[in-house]
Formats: structure tokens, sequence, C-alpha cells
């Protein structure tokens, strides 16, 4: 027969959280390979970095598998491209881990002053405007419970400002580190002056994307 | 045996079975949001599902009844040969329980109260001619079947839209729904009593005026609000409590920020001394912001749409039972309206042009509902639960507001609607204002398929098993 049972759609929502699970795997791995970094054993590491690309890839697949089947219905608590961008920029988080982690496999890092301590502190950091991030996503469930608006509202707001807080001290030690390899920097190698240079680009670049993600999901909220 | 005593067993038969069906397929949708959301167990459903539709059935049921006695086909064509009329009201409802059969032996979708308009419409135009149907009251009937699903989706969307105000938007959502409560409760039962006793209670002979009736029923509104009232002030909840009671409210933080966010703009705005002076400030404010923030435990707050959730529970509880309700007041008719006029022509020997359903009819739908409810309807009331989970006890509440109120105005106007109808549009209705997830619109689809293809075709079923039953019975 006929009955109400038939009117609703899966929610993308919960997709959206499990491949946030994904990406937060890969930073996990990525975390792991820098643990390991000041014994440079480049086979080590290689081992962890093709892991790191088998969850990238995995990550990947439930990316487009939420694309493929995101409801072509009109109501989704939010705009279907809007969901679309939240769903890139987090994917991007775990492409960015990956390119990460390939460069560390291709020279080991030289000795460069207390740089690598630096860069360890560079990259917790990093990590930590991306769990921020990770948190704001978990909130979903609550904020579709609000309808995205009211106290619960406020408290993402708040979680939103924190990561872009931590962001612009991530930003921070990101140009005091550029400065010390410009200034001192004499004494490298090209190839490894580069490498210095492109591995604090690239980290930075991951607590740049973190915060856009929570500033996506800031543009949800139903404000007074 | 006599042609009148086959034709008084298999109307009754044909009635009950398909008052058997309503009650297996169609309760369903009232009470599956709630065993769903977890507000009552699929037991307490279906009693209380019984209790409902039953007095749903036998109080308000006569309204539609008697339009589907003759409000669709002008009786008094038939005045010469009255047989052809029973012969008609058997096939039509024996056409219309076929279509169904078929219909949901290949997942149709399609709605008892759709496919028993088509049927009894069939036969009348076919024997009578166009001018035995009463086209008056059979574009009311389609225009209400049109206008229904909005017109719940409009009350769902508004109720939502006022919950999301004045609690899921607030600062201090338990708090909030503790305040609004006894207002809701209050307009539930006077809505439901209202609708129960005007015009409602005449098979116990008691009778009231509109005034009355709109007196009673918000005195009735009134106590059961003030109950609610009390309660709702002794209920303790039993979040935050590892904190101690703070002074301020998350409303203080807030403005608070506001005042920050002004400050910055004179900061960025002022030179010299005055900015030295907003700087330090906005510092001095920042601070105090913070402190709040920790004191009034800002962030654990959210852990309050929980107990708003469970609060609303009871008021889903209220809903469910409110749609039961009117359902069972307009869908009784599908059944018992047929066998009414049969049996009227029967006892008479004559169409009468006056013959109120007896309240004896009534209650033998009812049975029918709640029979068919206990041996089949509690599986799909099951199954829909288990589907619909989505569905907050907040927007189930909505939804089953919206939809009993439309289908309770429709029953007293007497026009047959479909309850699955008006509750898609009342769930719409919330998806509009931002309350539900994904949505599948197919089922709009669906809608406009059932009033396309269900008419017809139970109209010709109707049609053939007419002229069947005619050379049967009265030969040539």
């Amino acid at each position: 027969m006929f009955n109400i049972s038939g009117l609703f759609g899966k929610s993308p929502f919960a997709p959206l959280q499990s491949h946030m699970k994904k990406v937060a795997l890969c930073m996990e791995k990525l975390v792991s390979v820098f643990e390991i970094l000041p014994d440079s054993e480049m086979d080590k590491i290689e081992r962890l970095v093709i892991e790191l690309s088998k969850l990238e890839h995995e990550a990947d697949l439930t990316k487009n598998d939420i694309r493929n089947h995101l409801p072509k219905s009109l109501f989704l608590p939010i705009d279907r491209a809007h969901f679309l961008e939240i769903l890139s920029v987090q994917d991007s988080i775990a492409d960015k881990a990956e390119e990460v982690g390939i460069l560390l496999t291709l020279r080991p890092l030289e000795k460069f002053g207390n740089f690598q301590k630096e860069i360890q502190a560079f990259f917790a950091k990093n990590i930590d405007v991306f769990l921020n991030a990770k948190r704001i996503i978990e909130e979903i469930d609550e904020l579709l419970e609000s309808a995205f608006g009211g106290i619960e509202a406020e408290k993402v707001k708040t979680m939103v400002e924190q990561t872009a807080y931590l962001e612009y001290e991530a930003q921070k030690m990101q140009q005091k580190l550029l400065k010390q390899l410009f200034t001192q920097g004499e004494t490298l190698s090209t190839p490894a002056f580069y490498m210095w240079m492109r591995l604090v680009e690239e980290v930075g670049t991951m607590s740049h994307l973190s915060e856009r993600l929570a500033n996506r999901i800031r543009m949800l909220l139903e404000l007074k | 045996m006599e042609v009148e005593t086959v034709f008084t067993i298999l109307v009754l038969c044909v009635g009950f079975y398909m008052a058997w069906n309503i009650g297996a397929n169609d309760v369903s949708n009232a009470m599956g949001t709630s065993v769903g959301s977890g507000a009552l167990t699929l037991k307490g459903a279906v009693v209380l599902a019984a209790i409902l539709e039953f007095s749903g059935a036998f109080f308000v049921g006569s309204n539609v009844s008697e339009t589907m006695q003759r409000g669709l086909i002008d009786t008094d064509m038939f005045m010469t040969e009255p047989i052809v009329l029973i012969v008609g009201m058997c096939s039509a409802l024996l056409g219309t329980s076929l279509w169904l059969q078929i219909a949901s032996y290949f997942g149709w979708p399609v709605s008892t109260t759709h496919a028993i308009v088509g049927a009894i419409l069939g036969f009348g135009g076919m024997v009578g001619g166009m001018e035995a149907i009463q086209w008056g009251e059979t574009l009311w009937i389609l225009l209400s079947w049109v206008i229904s699903p909005f017109f719940s989706a409009i009350i769902s969307f508004l109720v939502f839209t006022i919950l999301q105000r004045k609690i899921l938007y607030a600062m201090n959502p338990s708090e909030a729904t503790k305040k609004l409560m006894p207002l809701l409760v209050f307009i539930v039962f006077s809505t439901f009593t209202l609708s129960l006793i005007f015009n409602g209670l005449q098979n116990l002979h008691i009778s009231f005026t509109f005034g009355e009736a709109v007196l009673v029923a918000l005195l009735v509104g009134l106590i059961t609000g003030a109950i609610t009232y009390f309660i709702m002030r002794r209920v303790r909840l039993p979040e935050l409590e590892s904190h101690p009671p703070s002074r301020y409210t998350p409303q203080t933080v807030v403005s608070l920020d506001k005042a920050m966010k002004h400050l910055q703009r004179v900061q960025v705005a002022s030179f010299d001394e005055t900015h030295a002076k907003v700087s330090a400030l906005l510092d001095e404010v920042k601070q105090l912001s913070q402190k709040l923030r920790q004191e009034t435990s800002f962030s654990e707050r959210t852990s309050e749409y929980r107990s708003v959730e469970k609060m609303f529970v009871y008021l889903q509880i209220l809903s469910a039972c409110f749609v039961a309700f009117a359902h069972g007041a307009n869908d009784v008719a599908n059944a018992i309206g047929p066998v009414a006029a049969v049996l009227d022509i029967i006892k008479n020997g004559v169409v009468s042009e006056f013959a109120p359903i007896p309240p004896w009819l009534l209650a033998f739908g009812g049975v029918g509902i709640v029979i068919g409810l206990s041996t089949w309807g509690w599986r799909v009331i099951e199954t829909i639960g288990k589907k619909i989970t989505e569905l907050t006890p907040t927007r189930g509440f909505c939804a089953e507001f919206g939809a009993a109120t439309t289908i309770l105005i429709a029953s007293k106007l007497g026009l047959p609607i479909s309850t699955t109808h008006c509750l898609v549009g009342a769930v719409l209705g919330i998806g509009l204002a931002r309350g539900m997830r994904a949505l599948n619109l197919s089922m709009l689809r669906d809608i406009a398929l059932s009033w396309i293809i269900t008419i017809p075709s139970s109209a010709a079923m109707s049609i053939i098993l007419f002229y069947i039953f005619k050379a049967i019975f009265i030969g040539s």
C-alpha cells in the first residue's frame, strides 16, 4: 500500500562524517611518519607513506560515493553546492597529507640547526587546527537537531573562531620558519634548501584547509 | 435465498473487508512515527490506535459516510429501481477491494479514499449518465484532494517555525520548552475537543451549539494546559548538575559578544587616546566574556536538545493519537458509506430522502479497523517505525499536528481525503522549514499518480462488476 515511509531519503551527513574519519586516519598516519622522521630510516618512512596513500585512496572512494549518491531531491537542509564544497575541502586535507608524506620519501632530510625540532612543533600546531575542524564536523548531528540555530550554533561559532585563531598562530610559526630558512640557509645545498621550503609550505597548507573547512560550516549557521 | 439477503451479507462482508484493509495498512501512518522515534512501544501504539481509531469512527465518522452515501451521486435518479443502486454500491465496494488488492500486489501507490470515490462515480456515471453525478460536491472533493496536502504542509510549517524560533534557536532550549509546553497542550486539546463535541456526539444524544462547543473546548484546553504547567514546573533537568547553578544565562554571553563586536568597530575607527581606551575596554570585555562562558557552562548546554526531545516525546504521543482519531473519522466512511446506502434501501424498500448512518454501522466499521490493526497492521507499524527514525519528536509532533488538523477539518466538512497525502504534505512542510535532512521527493510523483491512476481504474472495475451482477441478479 501507500505509506509515508517512502518519503525519507538517505541523509548525506552520516557519510560526510565517515569521510571525515577516513581523512583523520590519513592524518594519523602522517603523524606516525613525523614521529620516525628524526631516525631518517627511509624504507620505514616509505612503508608508512604507502599505507598513507592507500588510506587517501579510500577517502577518495568514499568521496566519490557520496557525490554519486547525493539525493537529487530539493530538501537537503543545506544547499547542494555548499555540501559538495564542504566535502571537497575536507577531501583536499587528505590529499595534502598524502603530498607531505610523498615529499618526505623523496630524499632524507638534511640536518639544519634545530630546524627538525621546530618543524615538528609547527606540524603539531597544524594537526591541532585539523582536530578542531574535525570536532566541528562531528557537531553536525547536533546542528541538524537544532536546525542550525540556537545555542548549538553559538557553540559551533566559538569553535570556528578558535580554529581560526589556531590557524593564525600556525601562520606566525610558518613565517618565522621561512625567515630562518632564508637568513641561515646558505650552508644548505640547493635540493636540501628547496626540500625544507616545500615541507614548510605544504604542512602550512593543512591548517589553511582546515580553517577553510571550519568556515564553510560557519556559513551554514543561522545566527541572530 | 432472496436477493436482498444475499446482498446484505455480501455488502457487510465486503464492507468489513474494506475496514480491515484500512486498519491493516493506513493506521501505520499515524503510529509509525511515534514507534520510530521511540515515543511508544509497539504494544502501546496498537492499543492507543485501536481506542482512538474506534472513537474517531464512531463519533465523527458519520459526516464523511453521508457524503459517500449520497453526496457523490444523485440517489434520486434511482428512486424507481432501488435494486440498481444496491447492485451499484455493492460493485463499487467490491471493485475497490479488488483494485486495492491488485495495486498492493504490484506495489502501486493507491489510496483507499480515491479508489472508493472513483468506484462510486464510475458506476453512477455509467448507469445514470453524467447528470447522475453531483458535480458540485464531486468538484469540492477533487479540489480538497489537491488542497489538503498543501494545507497540512502550511500548518506543520508554521508550527515548526514557531518551535524553531522559540525552542530550537533559543539559548536555553529546555527552559523554553517548559514554558511553551502548556500552550502547545492547550492548542492540541482545544482542537481535539472542539472536533469531538461539535456535531460529534449525536450518537450519544448530546449536542452543543458552536458557541458552547468552543467554550467547552477552551475549558478542556485550559485545564490540560494548567496541569501541564504544574507538571513542567516539577520537571528537573538532570543535565548540568555537575556545575554550580549560574546566575547568568547564555543569553548574557551572547549580548556581551555583541557589545564586543561594536567595540571592535569603534576600535578600528578611532585614533590616539580613544583608540587606546577602547582597546583596554575591549580586553576587559573579552576577559569578562570568557569568564561568563565558563560560568554558564556555555558549550555543554547543547546536550539540552536531548532533554527537549525527551519532553516532546509526550506531545508526540498526543499528536499521534490525534492523527489516529482523525483517521478513524475520515476513513471509516470508505468502508461503510456504501454499506449504509445499501442497507438503508433494503430496510425501507425505497431510496429514502434522508437516512442517518446508524451508530451500530459506525461501530461495525470501527471494529473492522481495529481487527485489521491487530491482525496485520502492527507489522506495518513496526516496519515503518524502523524506517522513519529521522523524524525526531519535535518534528514528528509538527507533522502529525498539521495532518490531523487538516483531516479533522475535512471530516467535519464531509470531505473524504487521503490521510497519507496529508502526512506527506506535513512532512514536506517541515522539510521546507529546514527541519528535515533528506526528503525523497519522488513521493510527490506517487501522489499525483495516485490521483490519475486510481480513479479511472477503480471506476472501470466497479462498472464491470456492476454489469456482471446485473446479469446475474436482475436479468437484462
